[in-house]
């Protein structure tokens, strides 16, 4: 079984986020991109696959400036994917969901798989767009959102489960389909210290952007366009309650709920 | 042309590192400190993803990385935790000898445990009588026939009552001094092997240390270490090498007391304003990051020149005697900078002045450092 897993780089959590001089988007200056969240959980879930099933190969995709893709499929790499491949993303290319979708899906033109895995949003604008748009422009069934894939070999032989409210859901299909990985219950394996340094070497498949470009055109005229990109504005200060004794704090916490937030009627 | 940007390669592998210190020891760190506890299933997971065993060759099965990286690897995990760090390089140290003076067939013989599956060994140098002056060491070796008797006592051995194998060094005649030294490799399972009693320490208190007793242990020639007159000789190259990451080490504590003096600097208020904004405390952390920063180069620059076929004696030497002198002043200061609440236990700042003690001390006392930088120094002067 071949299985494509599409990873998108994302600032690190303890990055210091601030927009760009433009105002239009993060700025990318000492931002380090990493392999994070769902889609971690999505290289782990192919990862699981092809240790239960022999011969199966695992291809991460990603698409971004080169340094940045290239930088998640080496975490993918080091985590043990065979194969990766970079859609150098062109410049000034549209951000929108459905372009970045037709840069994905041209890599998986070139390198068809019969399992499309993808985490279920993005870790860092949680849009939860591109993978069922990948699904559309190949027309590959979209499965949804999964807790847990597992392939038995035989013909519908996909097994999938999810968490719903109060319970879990499963079923069973044929492949080829994309899956969407719900949060991390597969809780995603540490790359091992000689799989980094083999990565590092490893071969990464490069789509160039002009190539990256041209699958993108179609919708490049009525892309969304972003129009700006700014901080929320900071929280206000806590309050302080000054007291000489825990009654009187009592008494004037219980004031500011019930006056001021307003908790109490 | 100096160049002192890591690689992508020694970035990943200090990201790698930084999260399984983040993730995996920092949680413990405290707890296993108060408890004593030694945490062998954050060893075992180290383990697992190849952060113990840094200096076997890949032949061997081990990561085989330069001292450079391997200093990168351990300033991350000191930042975590101090104790636990010694407990994981340990290994680097006790194999050392291996890869000195072994033959292949020893290597391939006694390594490849290491690497199949989860192992600790431990480096049995100092006795109770003495540790700074090795040549005198009173742990005899007598051969008989195909085998040498081990009768001594080692101690502050560290992984002591957990090693499944102790590199050993031993004297076949005390009036040889150096020369009658001989290291051996003697697996846990020898009758006549008797580890100690874990000792209560200040710090470090995540690692085990222990005495280790050679009670007529019967080693087979096979396990002896290069020749009879060499042991001295592996010994000191052991610690040639491994000087140096205790100096990444040291650094490691040092930055945690910045990161966390900076912090609380930001968060405590007193006159009015955060205490970072007193000058008195800016200058405390200009003068702690300045210590640490150059602990930092210091050992960079001595992994640097072991790695590139120097001897690096003087090198190593100043890296682990500054670096550790700078890790004891920072974490002092730090605790200044908490005030009050820096010497209370539920605030991490106290164990690192802990932790950074033994840093002064082991693998070569600090004045056994200087004596060194001085010989070498002196030397340049003939």
């Amino acid at each position: 079984m071949e299985i494509a897993v599409l990873v998108k780089p994302v600032p690190d959590a303890e990055t210091r986020l601030r927009p760009d001089a433009k105002g239009l988007a993060l700025d990318p200056e000492g931002v380090k991109w990493v392999l994070a969240g769902y889609d971690e959980s999505a290289v782990e879930q192919a990862l699981l696959l092809k240790e239960a099933a022999p011969g199966t190969t695992v291809r991460a995709i990603s698409y971004g400036p080169v340094a940045r893709a290239e930088e998640v499929l080496r975490s993918a790499l080091a985590l043990g994917c065979d194969a990766a491949t970079s859609l150098e993303a062109p410049p000034e290319a549209p951000t929108d969901a459905v372009s970045v979708a037709r840069a994905l899906a041209l890599a998986l033109t070139k390198h068809p798989a019969s399992l499309v895995l993808c985490g279920k949003q993005a870790g860092d604008d949680e849009g939860g767009i591109v993978g069922p748009a990948v699904a559309e422009l190949l027309g590959l069934p979209d499965l949804g959102v999964a807790t847990n894939v597992r392939w038995d070999g035989g013909p519908g032989g996909l097994t999938m489960e999810r968490s719903v409210e109060g319970g879990l859901e499963q079923g069973r299909t044929a492949l080829p389909a994309l899956v969407a990985l719900q949060q991390a219950w597969n809780d995603p394996r540490t790359a091992k210290l000689p799989n980094i340094l083999k990565s590092r070497k490893a071969p990464i498949e490069r789509i160039p952007a002009a190539e990256v470009a041209a699958a993108m055109a179609p919708s490049a005229a009525t892309a969304p366009r972003r129009l700006g990109f700014r901080l929320p504005p900071p929280r206000t200060g806590a309050k302080m309650i000054e007291y000489k004794t825990p009654e009187e704090a009592a008494e004037k916490l219980v004031r500011i709920l019930r006056e001021e937030a307003k908790v109490f009627p | 042309m100096v160049d002192f940007s890591l690689t992508e390669e020694q970035t990943s592998l200090r990201d790698m590192a930084r999260k399984f210190a983040k993730g995996e020891m920092a949680p413990h760190a405290a707890e296993c400190d108060r408890a004593g506890r030694f945490p062998e299933e954050i060893y075992r997971k180290a383990w697992e993803l190849g952060l113990m065993n840094l200096n076997v060759p890949t032949e061997f099965g081990g990561s085989g990385l330069g001292l450079f990286e391997q200093c990168l690897i351990v300033e991350e995990l000191s930042r975590a935790c101090a104790g636990m760090t010694t407990s994981i390089i340990a290994n680097c140290l006790a194999l050392e000898p291996i890869l000195l003076g072994g033959t292949d067939e020893q290597k391939h013989r006694l390594l490849d445990p290491f690497c199949a599956s989860y192992h600790l060994a431990s480096f049995c140098l100092t006795e109770p009588s003495g540790g700074s002056d090795a040549g005198s060491l009173k742990t005899r070796a007598r051969r008989d026939g195909d085998h040498y008797v081990l009768d001594g006592e080692k101690c502050f051995i560290t992984n002591g009552p957990f090693a499944s194998l102790y590199t050993v060094f031993a004297t076949l005649d005390p009036s040889l001094r150096h020369k009658g030294i001989v290291a051996f490799a003697v697996p846990r399972e020898t009758h006549g092997v008797v580890p100690g009693k874990e000792e209560e320490k200040m710090g470090h208190r995540a690692s085990a240390t222990s005495t280790v007793r050679f009670e007529g242990a019967r080693v087979p020639v096979a396990n002896r270490l290069g020749a009879e007159t060499e042991g001295f000789s592996i010994a000191m190259r052991t610690l040639d090498q491994t000087r140096t990451p205790i100096g990444a080490l040291a650094t490691g504590i040092a930055q945690a007391a910045l990161d966390h003096a900076a912090d609380y600097s930001k968060r405590r208020q007193t006159f009015g304003k955060p205490i970072s904004e007193h000058q008195a405390i800016q200058i405390k952390l200009a003068d702690m990051a300045q210590a640490l920063h150059a602990a930092r180069l210091l050992t960079w620059q001595a992994a640097w020149t072991i790695d590139h076929g120097q001897p690096g004696s003087l090198e190593s030497a100043m890296a682990k005697c500054f670096a550790s002198d700078a890790a004891m002043r920072v974490a002092d200061e730090a605790i200044q900078v908490f005030g009050g609440y820096g010497y209370m236990k539920d605030y991490p700042v106290e164990k690192l002045l802990r932790d950074a003690k033994l840093a002064q001390i082991y693998e070569g006392s600090n004045e056994i450092q200087r004596i060194v930088i001085a010989r070498e120094l002196l030397a340049r002067y003939a």
